[in-house]
């Protein structure tokens, strides 16, 4: 029981720590530095979306991704506790099984998460915590005159976890981490079975919104990396797996996508020249050792 | 630990649940193929009940002549068989070597418009066109306008100058013959130009579940009148209707025909109310069909067209020597309407 409501504690306070900058800087002590590790990532791989509303058909195409992550440790418990922001944009074209009809696909997923983590002996590290992101996008199948588009939309709060080992394979300092994140529950949107689009733009808005629980909204987002640091710069290499199951109002929409994954990682630390620095400073990393 | 155990039930028990979003496949075969063509009406067609057909027994019917179809063709001309059961224009499959089209709801009835008629003897190869808009002004100070299709967008400048040209005449003939429907949104850019308070254009429901009877429940949709600044019409239409004005043809003709001051002449028109859907079949070829059914302003259907205030068929005979009764009648109403 202790744990869940210190985990709630922690959330709220890094919450306030967001929203009010600078507010609780004087706690701070130059004798911890915590970095920034910004990574950029591309994807690209396969996609296979279906959705019931344009097509009972299950599609086949690529995808292509454009990731951004932010993590820091945070300032309260920088061992302890992690942050991450982030955001991926998708655009996708699959075909149907006749090939003879392309679906289109775009998404944008930002995410807010916070880890609590636990460094274990030879160099692993495993987290757990909490995810809030929200999703918008769309799936366009050109061939439906009335019903072409198939909007995408979520705000969830979900579970993520970490599992990183750190260690060196002869000369190369190497961090392989798994990350996975899931949605637990939130709102999303879904028109209703045969609704059209220009029936929502008449303005009947009833039923959009639905609650989401893992039964009629899974997401599970997987991803594998491996850092290769070379001196300052690290290379990322990895593969990402998504796995997306809606269903409302007689309407399924799922998809299934790998991708894999290519990177540039960078740790940097933003220093104010009105402080000291202690020359014995500790410097944590929200990933690496 | 706990809360990891907790987690991890959680994540099975999700992905658990999750394979439970069932999507039903077909074989891409003659008989996969008709199986999901049939499937896919069952579950989101909207006039059923209203045509009285009976899908359990078309499928009795033609399902087990697919055992003996030979190649894509014959499928075709099957499938296109069972889909004339729902008598429904808006009904077609698509294939790379054809589109099925059921043509009963205007091929059966006389076509009541010949635009070289109306052209060469009333137009005399003259007026303005604009933006999907034919436009003339005639004896008597009539205005003629003639709107060929709805998927032609009307443009409010279009209509700023129409109506602005037109101002002096006594009254409309808004000719929709043969306007085979387009877009909604179409028809309220120019219906607004008509009304000077706002409307309850009428109803729209959809299929809200693949049950027959699952229908939501009818949400009334209004139009405003255009913006003030924006010239309008205040004097009689006549509003000129066939079995060729259909889709949002139909829809238009039956959102004027509660307005005061405008009267249908023609026939009855083609229907096809029905806001139709697209989907596909393992094959590829696509299919559309009525999904959303939109009703008038008093919740009745027009899938069967909107009766015209005065029953006028064009007479060939009249129209060998120039005439085309129905616009002549309409000129008629209009002349002897009293002027404002």
């Amino acid at each position: 029981m202790r744990r869940p409501l210190a985990l709630i504690r922690a959330l709220a306070l890094a919450a306030a720590i967001s929203a009010g900058g600078g507010s609780v800087a004087a706690a701070e002590t130059d004798s911890v530095m915590r970095p920034v590790l910004s990574q950029y990532m591309i994807e690209a791989g396969s996609a296979h979306p279906c959705d019931t509303y344009l097509t009972p058909l299950h599609y086949s195409g690529w995808q292509g991704a454009l990731a951004y992550e932010r993590m820091q440790a945070m300032r309260f418990d920088p061992e302890r506790w992690v942050m991450a922001l982030g955001g991926r944009l998708s655009l996708g074209r699959a075909l149907n099984p006749a090939r003879n009809a392309a679906m289109w696909s775009i998404a944008f997923n930002p995410h807010w998460t916070m880890l609590w983590r636990h460094r274990l002996p030879a160099g692993f590290t495993v987290g757990a915590g909490g995810r809030v992101e929200a999703l918008a996008g769309a799936l366009y199948l050109a061939r439906n005159g009335n019903n072409p588009v198939a909007a995408r939309g979520s705000l969830t709060i979900g579970a993520a976890a970490l599992a990183a080992w750190n260690g060196r394979i002869g000369p190369l300092r190497l961090t392989l981490a798994y990350r996975p994140s899931m949605p637990l529950t939130g709102i999303f949107f879904a028109p209703d079975y045969d609704e059209l689009y220009y029936e929502i733009w008449l303005g009947n808005h009833r039923g959009l919104v639905h609650g989401a629980w893992p039964g009629n909204y899974f997401r599970l987002d997987n991803l594998v990396t491996a850092d290769l640091h070379f001196g300052a710069t690290t290379l990322r290499l990895g593969y990402r797996c998504g796995i997306f199951s809606q269903r409302a109002s007689g309407i399924v929409s799922r998809e299934v996508a790998h991708s894999l994954v290519v990177g540039i990682c960078t740790e940097w630390l933003s220093l104010r020249a009105d402080r000291a620095r202690t020359p014995d400073a500790r410097i944590i990393s929200p990933l690496y050792q | 630990m706990k809360t990891l155990r907790i987690l991890i039930a959680s994540v099975l028990l999700a992905a658990a649940t999750a394979s439970c979003h069932h999507i039903d496949e077909w074989d891409d075969d003659a008989a996969g193929n008709f199986d999901a063509l049939w499937s896919i009406i069952d579950r989101h067609y909207c006039f059923l009940d209203e045509k009285g057909v009976d899908w359990d027994s078309v499928y009795s019917a033609y399902r087990p002549r697919v055992d003996s179809v030979r190649g894509p063709v014959e499928l075709f001309d099957l499938c296109s068989d069972m889909l004339a059961e729902l008598r429904d224009g808006h009904v077609n499959l698509t294939s790379p070597f054809a589109t099925s089209y059921y043509k009963k709801w205007w091929s059966d009835y006389p076509q009541n418009y010949d635009a070289r008629l109306v052209e060469e003897y009333y137009l005399h190869f003259g007026g303005y066109s604009r933006g999907g808009f034919d436009y003339a002004v005639l004896p008597d100070s009539i205005a003629y306008v003639r709107y060929a299709s709805f998927s032609v967008p009307a443009s409010d400048t279009t209509l700023d100058w129409m109506l602005m040209l037109l101002r002096r005449c006594r009254g409309m003939v808004l000719d929709i013959r043969d306007n085979g429907g387009g877009s909604m949104t179409s028809v309220e850019t120019i219906v607004r130009r008509f009304i000077d308070r706002r409307i309850c254009a009428g109803y729209i429901s959809h299929k809200s579940g693949p049950g027959r009877d699952d229908f939501s429940e009818p949400y009334a949709y209004y139009y405003d009148p255009a913006p003030a600044g924006r010239p309008v019409w205040e004097r009689p239409v006549v509003l000129l209707v066939n079995r060729s004005t259909f889709s949002a043809a139909n829809n238009f003709a039956s959102i004027m025909s509660q307005l005061p001051g405008v009267t249908l002449v023609g026939d009855t028109t083609g229907g096809g109310c029905g806001m139709p859907f697209g989907s596909e079949i393992p094959c590829g070829w696509a299919v559309r069909f009525s999904a959303s059914p939109v009703y008038d302003a008093e919740h009745r259907l027009t899938e069967f067209g909107v009766a015209p205030d005065h029953h006028v068929d064009l007479d060939p005979a009249a129209a060998l020597t120039g005439h085309d009764t129905i616009l002549d009648y309409a000129l008629a109403l209009l002349a002897a309407a009293p002027a404002d």
